[in-house]
């Protein structure tokens, strides 16, 4: 058995530091890894990553991240990446990595993700450029997830996204914005390898739980949704 | 804002669901904005009590003359009683 902790949407900037570190403490009784799902910061700021990693470093598991949409404002991803990985948090950014947790190998592999919407009703990189661009970037990032996940050599496999693979747990956001939230190409992509567990972000307003067409569970830990420090997932190992 | 009264609302909410959006001060996209008449309701989440009040503060920039009902929750950052099992 491995439990899995996982939060997204912790917009922290430093007002809101240390907010998170009274139930981290002991999080190791509670956890073998912690998985953030992006939206770490409110604007993508050096500074903002910072609080961060303070607030996610030095803990008793491993914590992967993936970086959401709110950490791209600023336009210093580069910079936020590094202030975190030089905390010990792993940045994925459509790549992978297989953490050795004694009882079992668990391979994770992380994308920001971005919309484009789920089947039927979706965008297409069809007319303008700034709409080929716009799925463009959607097609690629469920690419880059597609093959890190296959490049996974491990017992359990997760994915990690900030943005949703199944319209099922951005349910409760309007209708009308599920195609920022979104897209069905990061659920094929999960689909297509034995995935155990997707966990996303990014709909504040969404549902916790739901599944790819493949029947692989998906897990919204959008703070707002999950309403707690993080959530906890059991998985068979 | 007088040449915002023939507005309709729901152009009205739009421009303060931007404002919440765009503004530094609030950068939030979490929060929904309903207009009836010259009130305004906000729901949605933030994670602390200061983000709650700034919500308030730019809506009140964006348009002065509205009777705001802020009913913005504060999401729990407690550690989680249970875990999941899954499959
Ligand atoms: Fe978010
Ligand atoms: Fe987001």
């Amino acid at each position: 058995m491995t439990t899995i902790a996982a939060v997204g949407d912790v917009h922290l900037d430093e007002d809101a530091a240390g907010r998170l570190r009274p139930a981290l403490g002991h999080i190791g009784d509670k956890a073998d890894v912690l998985l953030l799902a992006g939206d770490l910061t409110r604007h993508g700021t050096v500074g903002e990553a910072r609080v961060v990693a303070k607030e996610f470093s030095g803990l008793d598991v491993p914590v992967v991240a993936v970086l959401g949409n709110h950490d791209y404002h600023c336009d210093e991803v580069a910079e936020v990446t590094s202030v975190l990985a030089d905390a010990g948090i792993h940045v994925l950014e459509g790549d992978g990595m297989v953490l050795d947790l004694g009882e079992c190998t668990l391979g994770v592999a992380g994308v920001k993700g971005f919309g484009g919407g789920f089947e039927g009703k979706c965008g297409t990189a069809f007319g303008e450029p700034e709409m080929k661009s716009f799925i463009g970037h959607t097609v690629a990032a469920a690419d880059q997830l597609k093959s890190a996940l296959a490049a996974l050599d491990c017992d359990v496999r997760v994915a990690l996204t900030h943005y949703a693979p199944v319209p099922e747990t951005v349910a409760g956001e309007p209708p009308e914005i599920f195609p920022f939230l979104g897209a069905y190409q990061l659920g094929n992509a999960i689909d297509c390898c034995d995935t155990a567990l997707a966990v996303h972000g990014h709909a504040h307003f969404g549902s916790e739980r739901g599944q790819t067409p493949g029947g692989v569970p998906v897990r919204n830990v959008a703070q707002p949704v999950i309403n707690g420090a993080y959530a906890r997932y059991r998985l068979p190992t | 804002m007088a040449e915002q009264s023939g507005t309709a609302p729901h152009d009205r909410a739009a421009e303060l669901h931007r404002a919440l959006a765009e503004d530094p001060r609030t950068s939030e996209l979490g929060v929904t904005v309903t207009m009836r008449g010259e009130q305004v309701h906000l729901s949605g989440t933030v994670v602390s009590a200061e983000r709650k009040a700034e919500i308030d503060m730019v809506v009140h920039e964006a348009e002065p003359g509205l009777r705001v009902t802020n009913d913005v929750q504060i999401v729990s950052a407690a550690e989680p009683t249970g875990a999941e099992d899954i499959r």
